[in-house]
């Protein structure tokens, strides 16, 4: 008897033995793929990362090759992860605070919340130790890229809002094309002749076709706000009558049927798509649909966006930024790569004839990098947004996204859909606002 | 199969036609989205976003464009790598345990039972990022094990297994006992024999769950060498496109083991539903 | 959690198997505390400190909770959760115990049924979710085939924006959830019915009860322990519902889907706030801990135990 339960015991312990080794077994295969060959141990090796579809990571990878031609003292190693899951997934690789799966230099979003959270590199030191020209940089861009006063990232792009339409569907419509300086009346009167409906009043084309988070240009054109201050901000000014008017302008427009509702957009596919099948005749968007649109052969042009009578020019000024660890154990060579992408013959230049970009820095936007003979014709409705950049379009504060993605933009959702006006929406929203900001400690 | 142990008398003609069109009805509902993903998975994007469904559009273009995108051969055998082992290697740990709780007699065995049904109704969100930073701290981050290990202690499956086991006469292990059997040997030679269909249950549960786990590999993976294949999934859906055709084809390509698992064990299945504590019973 | 408790002799420690019990559940205890109890603990400890991406940065005592309770849109998303537990768990145990018996009759074709019926149950979440994006779309194919009912039926349609209306986000959740979800239902109810002995039936028809009151007084009250199971497991999963609003709605619109889960992920992942979210899933906890309490206490009731 004991001798058997002995023995039972032995095989017992092997079977966990087994299991054990079964997992370790597993991990050296693990390590085989995910190991580069071993570089020369000269050579420096920062991590790179970026989110993006695959074809926007082959733009990054010829942009390392580029930087790696230059400098072969330095191995650019890419981590890329979709849109969707790239933000949980660097958190987590900032939370382990391990310095060797940390990226050295990666591109987020948005800079002062992650600033805040110590784990990005203030870039003041490098900027003044090596003179980099920070005026380069379309107005107010940088101060996305800030905090407490110091810079933390190099916006790569600026994101230039202007409307792309479709020459052929004008033409059919027998609307002339917009001009640089077209009203919000001039857009409303082509918008009604452009919106095609069936018998029973439902569109089935659409004058325009406008992602939701596109709001705050109709805002900020007409003379409205969102906060006070947005970077020490102590009330939600949505509640304020020109504000109110841009909201519900875009509402309106959608109430009308002439611009397509945000949900039904999404699940057409996006203004793309849309934009790309006829299904409006003009879209709201940055200019990265160029190289799709250039792609597909289309007949298409693109102006600056309306403005109301007695309004101004506005195009929100943000992007995405490079960034540098603060747990980064190559700074140097970390800063030398960030310095180089956002230099007027560097990564910029790069992204900027791949048709990724409208680059961040002005002397890029007009060279030859972005001034080809490609369509769109009308580029310098894009030099004219983008000049016309400036704050106002979110806050520059580490709980912006928070306030944005869980009191704001839920908020407006409920206009866009057609179950509120502007008005009642928007009190709402600024009462919520006005909590969140006490919650938090603002004004600070 | 005995499927009317328990069913009433015979059924009129015009009944039973009365109860198939109502269980066709429900048939149809719940095979249509897999119609939709399939015809959507055979056209081109375009072709979809304009509703064309000539004829002349459908091809298998999508299965081959999905893997030539994204290396879907690779996500899919680690699909299988982790679904297999976490399979495998839960219901042998938590059998162990089961077999423990069940039929073993040692002290402290009810208040570490409790113990373990406690933490039964803990939802997952309260140990996503303290597990997270138990993988980093055991160097296991971006690995199979990562992937794999805490995977393989269910709470769930040696609940399960304990109240099948508990069923199964004692009897049994003090005739095997008094043939001078271990107790290892009786858990493996007995009482395994006899949970064949409780163990391919639990089998199937766990495999498809593990298969279909989005949020935990997408958390301690980093290299696309890693990546599942819902995580793989989440790759087609870029920043700005939304690719149907792509996320079609990539969907049925991940559902078509699992279903074929399903149908082939289906059998298994429902008799051991029957069969263990999961009917209540 | 154990109705059926019936121990059939009482408990015995015996010393020569005290260390065996020990070894055979040695590893599954030892994950069990690491990767269940350690787990939960750094959670707890999470939920009362201020916690940022580069972890702990002081205790906070309750703030966490406190600010939990002021934040409009944690109750919002309590309240959803609410609505999706109310909606999804009778509506999943009408339909799944209808389909069961259903199936439980003398009939062809009952495996076929029982496939199909048990196919979304294995399917991925995420591709299911999209799919229901498409039929759900406000000129999708229900929208369509809806219209052509209502045509039919001489009543003026509107079509429904499904997902993207705060009045029918959650109700697609919801269709979304059943269609996954009740082929499980359906599979555990097939296998109680079948559990029911025939003779009983066969009782009750000799006595003159019709089918439905044979149903009800017969066949009810025998599969009540298997609805108490399968009310008690779809509660704590409509509880935990995250993927079906998260793949689907993204929570909108104006966070009208959003659920309790859902939540705590965004706060953890996209707003950096590991601590609020910590404090989340212990408020979670504890509405699961005592609602499942509750229906324990109240199983006395309405659950029939064959020793009973």
């Amino acid at each position: 008897m004991q001798l058997k339960r002995t023995m039972g015991i032995g095989v017992l312990v092997l079977v966990m033995a087994l299991i054990l080794s079964a997992c370790a077994g597993i991990a050296p295969q693990a390590a085989a793929p995910a190991g580069e060959p071993a570089a020369a141990s000269e050579t420096t090796t920062i991590t790179w990362a970026f989110w993006g579809s695959p074809e926007e990571a082959a733009s990054h990878k010829m942009v390392a090759d580029a930087f790696m031609a230059e400098h072969p003292e330095i191995q650019i190693e890419i981590w890329n992860q979709p849109w969707d899951d790239y933000f949980t997934k660097i958190q987590a690789l900032w939370a382990s605070g391990d310095t060797k799966v940390i990226p050295d230099v990666a591109f987020l979003w948005p800079t002062p919340r992650y600033a805040a959270e110590g784990v990005l590199e203030n870039l003041d030191p490098y900027i003044a130790a090596s003179g980099y020209n920070l005026d380069d940089y379309w107005p107010g861009l940088l101060e996305s890229a800030k905090y407490q006063g110091s810079v933390y990232g190099f916006p790569r792009d600026i994101e230039v809002n202007v409307i792309y339409y479709n020459k052929d569907m004008f033409d059919a419509a027998g609307v002339a094309y917009p001009s640089d300086d077209w009203t919000w009346d001039d857009f409303l009167a082509a918008a009604e002749k452009l919106t095609q409906k069936d018998a029973n009043g439902v569109t089935t084309v659409y004058a325009l076709a406008a992602e939701g988070g596109k709001w705050a240009k109709w805002v900020n054109q007409n003379g409205g706000a969102i906060l006070d201050d947005y970077v020490n901000p102590s009330k939600c000014m949505l509640t304020d009558p020109a504000s109110v008017a841009g909201i519900q302008f875009f509402a309106d427009l959608m109430n009308q049927g002439y611009a397509m509702r945000p949900a039904d957009l999404n699940q057409a596919g996006g203004d793309a798509a849309v934009f790309m099948s006829g299904q409006a005749a003009m879209i709201l968007q940055n200019t990265s649909r160029v190289s799709a649109f250039n792609a597909a052969g289309m007949n298409y042009d693109v102006a600056p966006a309306p403005i109301p009578a007695g309004g101004k020019r506005w195009n929100g000024a943000g992007g995405a930024a490079w960034v540098m660890s603060s747990g980064s154990d190559n700074k140097d060579a970390a800063w030398t790569f960030i310095e180089w992408l956002q230099s007027t013959n560097g990564g910029e230049k790069i992204y900027t004839e791949r048709g990724e970009i409208f680059p961040a820095l002005q002397s890029v936007a007009n060279s030859p990098a972005f001034m080809t003979d490609q369509p769109p014709a009308n580029k310098q409705a894009i030099i004219t947004e983008a000049a016309a950049s400036d704050v106002g379009g979110f806050g520059y504060f580490p709980e912006w996204g928070e306030l944005s993605g869980s009191i704001i933009d839920p908020g407006l959702e409920r206009v866009w859909a057609g179950e509120v006006d502007a008005e009642t929406a928007l009190a709402d929203i600024c009462t919520q606002v006005d909590q969140f900001l006490a919650d938090n400690g603002y004004p600070k | 199969m005995t499927a009317m142990t328990g069913s009433p008398t015979r059924m009129s003609a015009p009944a039973r036609l009365g109860l198939h069109a109502l269980l066709i009805f429900f048939s149809t509902i719940m095979l249509a989205p897999f119609g939709v993903m399939l015809v959507v998975s055979l056209i081109p994007n375009s072709a979809f976003l304009a509703r064309d469904f000539s004829p002349a559009n459908f091809s298998l273009n999508n299965y081959w464009r999905t893997f030539e995108v994204v290396p879907f051969s690779r996500y899919y055998f680690n699909s299988i790598v982790v679904s297999v082992s976490v399979t495998t290697l839960q219901i042998l740990i938590s059998s162990l345990a089961a077999f423990a709780f069940a039929r073993l007699r040692f002290r402290g065995r009810e208040a570490i039972f409790l113990f373990y049904l406690a933490t039964l109704m803990i939802p997952f969100p309260v140990t996503l990022i303290p597990n997270f930073l138990i993988i980093k701290n055991l160097g296991w981050y971006d690995t199979y094990p990562a992937l794999i290990v805490p995977g393989l202690f269910s709470v769930f499956s040696t609940f399960l297994l304990r109240q099948y086991y508990r069923g199964i006469p004692l009897d049994f292990d003090e005739a095997a006992r008094m043939d001078g059997a271990s107790s290892l040997r009786i858990w493996w030679q007995i009482i395994m024999p006899l949970s064949g269909p409780v163990l391919a249950t639990l089998a199937i549960f766990v495999f498809q769950g593990v298969w279909n786990d989005f949020l935990w590999p997408l958390v301690v993976t980093t290299s696309e060498q890693m990546r599942t294949i819902p995580v793989g999934l989440a790759a087609f859906v870029g920043q700005y496109a939304t690719a149907w055709d792509l996320l079609m084809a990539g969907s049925v390509i991940a559902l078509l083991p699992v279903l074929v698992i399903y149908v082939i064990g289906q059998k298994w299945f429902v008799q051991g539903i029957a069969l263990s504590g999961i009917g209540g019973r | 959690m154990t109705p059926h408790t019936a121990s059939r002799r009482p408990f015995r420690w015996r010393p020569d198997q005290q260390w065996e019990g020990y070894l055979f559940i040695l590893p599954s205890f030892l994950g069990f505390l690491i990767f269940i109890v350690l787990a939960v603990v750094m959670s707890l400890g999470i939920s009362f400190s201020e916690w940022g991406l580069t972890g702990f940065k002081g205790f906070a005592g309750l703030t966490n909770y406190q600010q939990l309770m002021r934040d409009p849109v944690f109750w919002q998303a309590f309240w959803n959760t609410a609505f999706y537990i109310v909606t999804i768990v009778p509506l999943q145990l009408a339909l799944g115990l209808i389909m069961a018996v259903g199936l439980n009759q003398a009939i062809r074709g009952v495996t076929i049924y029982r496939l199909i019926y048990f196919m979304p149950v294995v399917t991925t979440i995420v591709a299911g979710a999209i799919v229901f994006r498409l039929l759900l779309a406000t000129n999708g194919p229900v929208n369509s085939l809806l219209a052509s009912i209502y045509g039919v039926a001489g009543i003026p349609f509107s079509a429904p924006n499904w997902l993207g209306s705060s009045d029918f986000s959650k109700w697609s959740v919801v269709i979304l959830t059943l269609w996954k979800n009740t082929g499980f239902t359906m599979v555990v109810y097939l296998a109680a019915l079948q559990g029911v002995p025939k003779e009983l039936y066969d009782a009750a028809h000799t006595d003159g009860a019709s089918a439905w009151q044979r149903f009800r007084h017969v066949t009810l009250p025998l599969i009540s322990p298997t609805t108490f199971f399968l009310f008690i497991f779809q509660m704590i999963g409509a509880f935990q519902l995250f993927s079906e609003p998260f793949v689907m709605t993204r929570g909108g619109p104006a966070n009208s889907s959003l659920s309790v889960v859902q939540y705590i992920y965004l706060a953890a992942f996209r707003d950096i706030r590991m601590d609020k979210a910590a404090a989340m899933a212990w408020v979670l906890f504890v509405f699961i801990f005592a609602f499942t309490l509750f229906q324990n206490w109240t199983q006395k009731r309405w659950v029939h135990y064959e020793s009973d």
